[in-house]
């Protein structure tokens, strides 16, 4: 950061960026119902109102649930593929890994659009369970990809020696592998899980109607009543965010820093 | 140096085969590994001497042939019921483990008390030179450190045979020759046969009872380390081990045992035919080691033969000194080494000088 241009540049980027955040706790805060400058006072009545809102709650509760499964499912597909991409050969592995990454590109309307074409096509009812069908799809490159990098730092003679030392494959998993990959599984986890929270337009298509966060704030937007509580849930999504991902990246370093491997990308 | 032959058969390699795919990796091993030996196998990087170590440990099958160990066939035996145990070359210390509990790892089924498996371990941990290490964090060792651990980690379940995956190659030379030193004793002191993969000539030399030497999936010469330097079976195992000079050369007769041999610049020689290398087909050279060669001063005679030559380089190592000269008018240059004792000067480039040397260290290669 010599040139000076480029410092206003950096500056203006991260403005551009995050600016629009910061403006959530700041109207979530402010004595008015219109979302606008200059700011009033202090007040906790759209928290309130938050708190007492009942279909806000069974949002709450559906979003965990799909939340919830959805990681569990893909943090353990991702446990397979990683596992398998990186220890074995196989044919058309890189085209199979491919396949397994590509709804991390893909336009998410399009999968959408698709899965719900396909759900309906052979006659499933749409609930619950296909949003989180759908989300396993989002999430399992995600999880995949920070597996492959904690399966990656570990070496292989370490398996080969607790073998040779007289365990079984499943004993070396539990005792070698699990406990190093252990980091990357929880990091893995988090980032699904806060993902699929996020998640609206695969929430849109594949729900039924049941509450879903992501659908519901977007719902309450039509009333300008409700926006200055929905900015208050905001803030406590975004709080809650911020600290699911520092968990997860100090578990993904932590994982990496234990097997005695070099950092090589990650989320944050 | 030669290894007692009285002593029982460890591992028996019968023939055995290795492909990965199309490439042909090990290609019809035979051999013995006797009880109580150090045993190298020797060789550079791609020559299969890994895979084989691998086959003996049971992390590689074999596509044909067999592996015997203690007269057991191998077959079908999985790795963790082998009697062996490997020290490899990452050392692989497991890094979320204590000293102690890596060393004891092996021991998890061993039905005796936790206090003995205790003392087991202490033992090891004494036997390696870690002596009160064993509650120190594994991953903030040394190199050398973590060496000795995975040593101990692997006699503590007193294997048949230790098997050591270039255990040396990530230490620094000081370190390493010092666990040269080490593993030598403790192979001693333990009895158990060590099998060392390395593709350092100088390391196998020092440390090995007998050496297999390999290239391209074959054994090329299985011998003691002084046969194999001073009577070695090919050209290409001459040149792998420690350095050779080739001198083109021609045969002139042979008979009674007794081949003669017209090198160029050294001259005709009588050379004993028995001892020659028996393969033939490569156009003929002789081989002498460097140290065979000498310089003559001042009006010292050769014992055996003289050659007269002049001084091309001049390579000055502190203890040794190492010339190459051009054999007797010719353009055939031979490396030679010199101790470097007071009252011997270091000779300029250039120098006339005389060489002598002995027709018994020739090796004819044919």
């Amino acid at each position: 950061m010599k040139s000076p241009s480029l410092r206003i540049y950096a500056i203006a980027y991260l403005v551009f960026l995050y600016a629009p955040i910061i403006l959530l706790p700041l109207f979530a805060f402010n004595d008015s119902k219109v979302v606008q400058f200059p700011l009033k006072g202090v007040t906790l009545e759209w928290f309130r109102q938050m708190a007492g809102d009942a279909q806000l709650g069974i949002a709450v509760k559906n979003s965990l649930i799909i939340a919830l499964s959805s990681s569990i499912l893909s943090t353990t597909l991702g446990i397979f593929a990683a596992r398998a991409s990186t220890r074995f050969r196989f044919p058309a592995k890189g085209a199979l890994m491919g396949l397994i990454m590509l709804p991390m590109v893909l336009p998410e309307i399009i999968v959408a659009m698709s899965l719900l074409i396909v759900l309906l096509a052979i006659g499933v009812k749409l609930s619950l369970f296909t949003i989180i069908l759908g989300h396993v799809l989002v999430c399992t490159p995600f999880a995949t990809a920070i597996l492959t990098s904690a399966f990656q730092s570990l070496d292989k003679s370490l398996e080969e020696a607790a073998y040779d030392l007289g365990e079984t494959p499943l004993s070396t998993f539990r005792l070698i592998i699990l406990p190093l990959v252990l980091p990357g599984i929880i990091s893995a986890f988090l980032i699904c899980f806060t993902i699929s929270i996020d998640e609206f337009i695969v929430s849109n298509f594949l729900g039924s109607g049941e509450a879903i966060l992501s659908v519901y704030i977007f719902g309450q937007f039509r009333f300008p009543a409700k926006v200055p509580s929905m900015l208050a849930l905001g803030t406590i999504l975004v709080l809650i965010s911020i600290c699911l991902l520092t968990i997860a990246e100090y578990f993904r370093r932590r994982g990496i820093a234990k097997t005695g491997g070099k950092d090589t990308g990650g989320f944050l | 140096m030669t290894f007692s032959d009285d002593k029982p058969t460890m591992i028996e390699f019968k023939d055995v085969h290795k492909y990965y795919g199309d490439y042909h990796a090990l290609r019809g091993i035979n051999g013995t590994i006797k009880a109580g030996e150090f045993f190298s196998l020797l060789g550079p990087s791609g020559c299969g001497k890994t895979t084989l170590l691998r086959t003996i440990a049971g992390f590689e099958g074999i596509s044909s042939g067999a592996v015997l160990i203690d007269s057991k066939s191998m077959e079908g035996v999985p790795a963790n019921e082998r009697p062996t145990n490997m020290v490899f070359q990452s050392y692989a210390i497991f890094p979320h483990m204590s000293v102690a509990e890596n060393v004891g790892f092996g021991l998890r089924k061993d039905p005796r008390s936790k206090a003995e498996k205790a003392r087991a371990v202490e033992e090891a941990l004494e036997m390696v030179g870690l002596k009160g290490y064993g509650g120190r964090a594994a991953h903030a060792l040394s190199g050398g450190q973590r060496q000795r651990v995975a040593l101990a980690r692997a006699l503590i379940l007193k294997p048949k045979v230790l098997l050591l995956d270039e255990p040396l190659s990530a230490l620094d030379k000081k370190m390493r020759e010092h666990m040269q030193v080490e593993l030598i004793k403790l192979q001693r002191q333990v009895g158990i046969t060590f099998i060392l993969v390395t593709h350092d000539q100088e390391e196998a030399l020092v440390m090995s009872d007998r050496i297999a030497v390999m290239f391209d999936g074959e054994i090329a010469q299985l011998a003691d380390p002084e046969t194999l330097y001073r009577r070695p079976m090919s050209k290409k195992v001459a040149d792998f081990i420690g350095t050779m000079n080739f001198v083109p050369a021609t045969v002139l007769s042979e008979a009674g045992g007794q081949v003669e041999v017209e090198a160029k610049g050294l001259g005709r020689v009588m050379l004993d035919a028995t001892i020659q290398p028996p393969i033939k087909g490569e156009s003929p050279v002789v081989g002498l080691r460097p140290e065979t060669l000498t310089l003559l001063y001042d009006d010292q005679k050769a014992t055996e033969r003289e050659t007269e030559g002049v001084v091309d380089e001049v390579i000055y190592f502190g203890d040794m000194t190492y010339y190459d000269v051009y054999l007797g008018g010719t353009d055939v240059e031979v490396r030679l080494s010199m101790r470097n004792v007071p009252g011997r000067p270091i000779l300029d480039v250039g120098s006339k000088v005389r060489v002598a040397w002995s027709p018994s260290a020739l090796v004819l290669f044919r």
